[in-house]
C-alpha cells in the first residue's frame, strides 16, 4: 500500500464524509463547510493524480469564489426559517431508495466494466507526446487548440453579469 | 293523340295544384278558381273523349305507359294507365262529380282566407285519385291509394289552427296507415308468386287453369284489410266520423264519391283473384254487412248533420262490400255509381244548410227550413229519397240488385245476409227521412238571430245541387252492371229463388216506406215524441250515441299502452337511462380520471425532482432488460 | 481495487449523494449546494478519465465547467434571494403555485 493509494483512500473517505454531512447537518452554514472540505477533499484527489493545474482551479474558482458567495449569502439571510426546524421535504424515503437504486445501477455497470489495457488506450490518445497537466504545457494546449471555448466563455461570463445586474435591478424596483 | 290522353287526363289536376299551389296567393281569387275548376273540367272532357275511343274499339281497353319508373333485375317498374270500362266508368265519376265539387267549391269557400290552398289540395286529390283509378299496375294503384290519404289528411285538418281537427286529420292518415300494412303484404305476395303486379295480369294468372303457387284467399283477405281503411269498415271505420271536421265540399268529395270507394274499387278490379277466394269474399260479406247494420244503427241517433252522413256512408259502403262479398262486383260498382251522386248531393246540400245556418250543425237546433231555402230543400229531399231507395230514383235500383244477390247468389247469398241486410236498409231510410224532417220540415227550433239571417245559396252551390239531383233521379236507369259485364261476370243465381225476385222488389219497396213513414211518425211535430223514447230506452240510446264506445275501446287498448311504453319504456329507460347516462357516465369518468391525475401536478418542486429520477432510473432498468 | 475503478465509485457515490440532497432537503440554498456537489462528482469522473487517457481534452471540458459553474451561481443566487424575500423564507415547500 504506497502513500499515494493510502491518501488518496484519505482523500476519497473526507469527501464522503462531507457529503453525507450535507444531507444531516441543520444550519446551513454547516452544510456550506462540509462542502468546502468536500472540494478540498477533490482538490487534493485531483493533485494525487497529477493534474495539478485542475486542482489549483478547483480551490480557486469553486472553494474561492462560488463558495464564498454561497457562505456570504447564507449570513446575509435569517436564520429563523422554518426550514430550519424542518430539515426535510416530503419524499425522503422514496429519494433515498430512488437514488440509492440508480447509484447501485451505475456502480454495477463500473464493475463490469473492462479495465482498459495499453492498446486501447492507444486508440484514444492523439500523436505525439502523452499531455502533462503542468501549467505551462496545459496551457499551451488549451490556448493553442481550444482558444475558441475559451473566447466563448468569455461571453458566456459577459452574459451571466448582464443577467446578474438585470435580476438585481428587477429585485430593486419590486422593492421600491 | 290516343297515345297521350290518359297521361293527359291524370297530369291536368297535377298541373293545378302546382299552379294553385305556387302562385295562387299572388294571383288572387279569380285566377285560383278558373284554374282550379278549369282543369278538373277539361280532363272530364278528356275522359269523355277516351271514352267514346274505348267505345269505338268495342270495349278492349287502352293502355298507355307514361314512363318507366326503376328496372330491377329482369322486373320493370312502370307508370302505366289502364283504360277498360271498369275505369272509364271511375274516371268519368272522379272527373265528373269533382268538378261540380269544385264548381261548388268557388261558392262555399269564398270567404276563407286560404282559399289557394284549398283549391291546390283539391286538385292534388284529384291527381292522385285518377292515378289510383288509371293505374295498370298496383303499385301505381298504390302510389294514387297512399296520394289520397295524404290529401285526405291535407283537407279534414284544412283549418289546422283547430287542434281538434287537425287531430282528426291525423287521425284519417294512421287508420289508414295501419289498413296500408295489409296492402303492402298482399302486393307483395302477388309480387312473389307472379312476378308482376299489373292487374289484367294478376286477373288472367289467377283464372288460368293452373292456379298461382300463392292462397287467394290469403292475398284476398290482406288486400280487404287494406279496403278496410280506406273505405271505413270495421275496425277501422274509426277515422271517418271524424273527417266531417274539414270542409264540407272535401266531406262530399273525399268521403261520399271517390276516395272511400278505393277500397271497392280495388277488389272490384282484381275480381279475377276474388272468384277464387271464397274465404276472403265471405269473410268480405260478413264485415260488409255488419259495418252496414253498425253504423245504420248509429245514424239514428245522431244530431250533427254531418255525422249522419258520415255514418250513412259507412253503412252504404258496407252494402257495397256486401254486393262483393257474394260475387256481384257489378253491382257493387253500381251502388258505387249512385252512392257517388246521391251522398254528393247529399253532403253538399248539407253544406248548403250549413251556409245558411251561419256555420250551425246541430239538427236539433233547425227546423222549417223548407220555405226559406226551397231549392236546397227540393234537391236534398230528391237524394234523400234515392238513398231510401224510393223507386224509380237512382238508390232504389242498385239497392235493390244488391238486396237480391244477397239472398239468391250462389257464391255465398243466404236468407240470413238478405233479412239483416234488409232491416238496416229500413233503418237507411228511417234515419234519412229524420234528417229530412228535422232539418226542414218540423216547425223551427232556430233562434232569432239565427233564423233571420237564412238565406238561399248563390248559384253556384245550386246550381251543383240541382245537377247532382237529377242524376240522383235518374242515374239509375243506366244500368251499370251490364255495361261492365264484359270484365265483370255476374255471379249464377240460384234458380229456384228465380220466383222470388218480383216479391222481393216489392218487399224491399214497402221498407223504404215503411222507413219514411215511421220517420213522419215519430218526428213530424218536432221532437218530443222521440225525446219521450229517448227516455224509455236510456240505455240503448246512450250506447248508440256513444258510437258502442270504439274510440275509448281503441285509446284504451291500444292507446295507452302505446303512450305507456314511449314515456317509461323509450323515453325513462332508453333515452334518459341509457343514452344520457352512458354519455353523462363518460363524462363524469373522464372528469374524475382526470381530477386524480391531476394530484401528480404537487406544485413542488423536489417532488418533480424525484419524477425525473424515477424516469432516468426506468430507462436505465428497460436498457438492462433490453440490453 | 483499480484507481480508475474506486475514483468513478466516488463520483457514483458523490453524484447520488447531491441528488438525494435536492430531492429531500427544504432549504433552497442548501438545494443549491447539493447541486453544487453532483456537479462535483461529474468533474471527478471527467479528471480521472483525463488523466487515464491522458489527453487534455478532458480537463479543458473541466475548465469550461468550472466557467459554467461559476455564471450559474452567480444568477442563481440572486434569483434565490429575491424569491425568498417575496415569501420571506427560504423553504422551497412555500412554492406551490402550479398545483393541481
Amino acid at each position: 500500500m504506497s502513500l499515494e493509494t493510502l491518501l488518496l483512500y484519505f482523500f476519497a473517505t473526507a469527501a464522503l464524509a462531507g457529503g453525507v454531512l450535507m444531507l444531516v447537518a441543520r444550519h446551513p452554514m454547516r452544510v456550506a463547510l462540509a462542502l468546502i472540505s468536500s472540494m478540498v477533499s477533490l482538490a487534493g484527489i485531483y493533485a494525487i493524480l497529477g493534474v495539478h493545474v485542475i486542482a489549483v482551479f478547483q480551490v480557486l474558482i469553486y472553494v474561492g469564489a462560488v463558495m464564498v458567495f454561497m457562505v456570504y449569502v447564507i449570513m446575509l439571510l435569517d436564520v429563523r426559517d422554518p426550514s430550519f426546524l424542518e430539515r426535510y421535504g416530503r419524499a425522503l424515503v422514496p429519494s433515498v431508495a430512488i437514488a440509492g437504486v440508480l447509484a447501485a445501477a451505475l456502480g454495477a455497470a463500473v464493475s463490469r466494466g473492462r479495465i482498459a489495457t495499453a492498446a486501447d488506450l492507444a486508440l484514444v490518445q492523439p500523436e505525439g507526446a502523452p499531455a502533462s497537466f503542468g501549467v505551462q504545457p496545459f496551457s499551451i494546449e488549451f490556448l493553442g487548440h481550444y482558444w475558441l471555448h475559451f473566447e466563448l466563455t468569455s461571453v458566456l461570463l459577459l452574459a451571466a453579469v448582464v443577467a446578474a445586474i438585470a435580476v438585481i435591478k428587477a429585485g430593486r424596483r419590486h422593492d421600491g | 293523340m290516343t297515345m297521350n290522353l290518359l297521361t293527359l287526363i291524370v297530369l291536368l289536376p297535377l298541373a293545378g295544384f302546382v299552379l294553385n299551389g305556387l302562385a295562387g296567393n299572388r294571383l288572387g281569387k279569380g285566377f285560383v278558381s278558373v284554374v282550379g275548376c278549369g282543369l278538373p273540367i277539361v280532363a272530364f272532357m278528356a275522359t269523355v273523349r277516351a271514352f267514346l275511343e274505348l267505345q269505338a274499339t268495342g270495349g278492349s281497353a287502352l293502355v298507355e305507359t307514361a314512363y318507366t319508373w326503376a328496372t330491377v333485375g329482369d322486373f320493370r317498374f312502370e307508370v302505366a294507365f289502364y283504360f277498360d270500362r271498369l275505369s272509364a266508368l271511375m274516371t268519368l265519376i272522379v272527373t265528373g262529380v269533382g268538378s261540380l265539387i269544385h264548381i261548388y267549391s268557388t261558392g262555399y269557400m269564398k270567404d276563407d282566407a286560404s282559399y289557394a290552398r284549398y283549391f291546390a289540395y283539391l286538385n292534388l286529390f284529384l291527381f292522385f285519385m285518377l292515378l289510383l283509378v288509371l293505374g295498370r299496375s298496383l303499385l301505381v294503384c298504390f302510389v294514387g291509394w297512399e296520394g289520397v290519404g295524404l290529401a285526405s289528411y291535407l283537407l279534414i285538418g284544412f283549418w289546422f289552427e283547430d287542434p281538434a281537427k287537425a287531430a282528426a286529420g291525423k287521425k284519417a292518415f294512421i287508420t289508414n296507415r295501419v289498413g296500408d300494412a295489409g296492402f303492402l303484404l298482399g302486393m307483395f305476395l302477388i309480387f312473389h308468386a307472379l312476378g308482376t303486379l299489373d292487374f289484367d295480369a294478376v286477373n288472367a294468372a289467377f283464372n288460368a287453369p293452373v292456379a298461382p303457387a300463392v292462397s287467394a284467399s290469403l292475398v284476398g283477405l290482406l288486400l280487404f284489410i287494406g279496403a278496410t281503411g280506406k273505405s271505413a269498415q270495421i275496425p277501422l271505420h274509426v277515422w271517418l266520423p271524424d273527417a266531417m271536421a274539414g270542409p264540407t265540399p272535401v266531406s262530399a268529395l273525399i268521403h261520399a264519391a271517390t276516395m272511400v270507394t278505393a277500397g271497392i274499387y280495388l277488389v272490384a278490379r282484381l275480381n279475377g283473384l276474388y272468384l277464387h277466394a271464397p274465404e276472403a269474399s265471405h269473410v268480405m260479406a260478413i264485415v260488409g254487412l255488419a259495418t252496414a247494420f253498425f253504423a245504420a244503427t248509429i245514424a239514428v241517433v245522431q244530431t250533427d248533420i254531418k255525422k249522419v252522413l258520415a255514418y250513412s256512408t259507412i253503412s252504404q259502403l258496407g252494402f257495397m262490400f256486401l254486393a262483393l262479398g257474394v260475387g256481384a262486383y257489378g253491382v257493387a260498382v253500381f251502388h258505387l255509381y249512385t252512392h257517388a251522386f246521391f251522398k254528393a248531393c247529399l253532403f253538399l246540400g248539407a253544406g248548403s244548410v250549413i251556409h245558411a245556418m251561419s256555420g250551425e250543425q246541430d239538427i236539433r237546433k233547425m227546423g222549417g227550413l223548407a220555405r226559406k231555402i226551397p231549392v236546397t230543400f227540393v234537391t236534398f229531399a230528391v237524394a234523400t229519397a234515392a238513398i231510401a231507395g224510393i223507386p224509380p230514383l237512382a238508390g232504389f235500383f242498385s239497392k235493390d240488385e244488391i238486396l237480391w244477390f244477397a239472398f239468391a247468389s250462389e257464391r255465398g247469398g243466404s236468407p240470413l245476409l238478405w233479412i239483416v241486410a234488409s232491416f238496416t236498409a229500413l233503418m237507411t231510410a228511417f234515419y234519412m227521412f229524420r234528417l229530412l224532417m228535422l232539418t226542414f220540415l218540423t216547425p223551427s227550433r232556430m233562434d232569432e238571430k239565427t233564423a233571420h239571417h237564412v238565406h238561399e245559396s248563390p248559384f253556384s252551390m245550386t246550381g251543383v245541387l240541382i245537377v247532382l239531383a237529377v242524376l240522383s233521379a235518374i242515374g239509375g236507369f243506366f244500368h251499370v252492371y251490364h255495361f261492365l259485364e264484359p270484365v265483370m261476370p255476374m255471379p249464377a243465381e240460384d234458380e229456384a229463388l228465380e220466383h222470388l225476385k218480383l216479391p222481393l222488389i216489392i218487399f224491399a219497396v214497402v221498407t223504404g216506406l215503411t222507413g219514411l213513414a215511421a220517420a213522419v211518425y215519430v218526428y213530424g211535430k218536432g221532437l218530443a215524441r222521440a225525446e219521450r223514447l229517448q227516455q224509455r230506452f236510456a240505455g240503448l240510446h246512450r250506447l248508440l250515441s256513444g258510437k258502442y264506445h270504439v274510440d275509448e275501446l281503441y285509446e284504451a287498448v291500444l292507446g295507452r299502452p302505446l303512450h305507456w311504453i314511449s314515456e317509461r319504456v323509450f323515453l325513462d329507460l332508453g333515452d334518459r337511462a341509457l343514452i344520457d347516462g352512458t354519455l353523462h357516465g363518460l363524462t363524469g369518468l373522464a372528469q374524475r380520471a382526470a381530477g386524480r391525475l391531476s394530484r401528480v401536478e404537487t406544485g413542488n418542486l423536489q417532488f418533480y425532482v424525484l419524477l425525473a429520477a424515477l424516469g432516468v432510473v426506468a430507462s436505465l432498468a428497460w436498457m438492462w432488460g433490453h440490453g | 481495487m483499480d484507481r480508475t475503478q474506486l475514483l468513478l465509485t466516488l463520483s457514483i457515490a458523490l453524484f447520488a449523494l447531491g441528488l438525494v440532497g435536492v430531492m429531500i432537503r427544504r432549504n433552497a440554498l442548501v438545494m443549491l449546494m447539493c447541486m453544487e456537489l453532483m456537479l462535483n462528482g461529474v468533474i471527478l469522473s471527467l479528471v480521472t478519465f483525463a488523466e487515464r487517457t491522458a489527453t487534455v481534452s478532458g480537463a479543458v471540458l473541466v475548465f469550461l465547467v468550472f466557467v459554467v459553474a461559476a455564471a450559474e451561481i452567480a444568477i442563481a443566487i440572486p434569483i434565490v434571494l429575491l424569491l425568498a424575500r417575496q415569501r420571506h423564507t427560504l423553504d422551497v415547500g412555500a412554492w406551490s403555485g402550479l398545483k393541481g
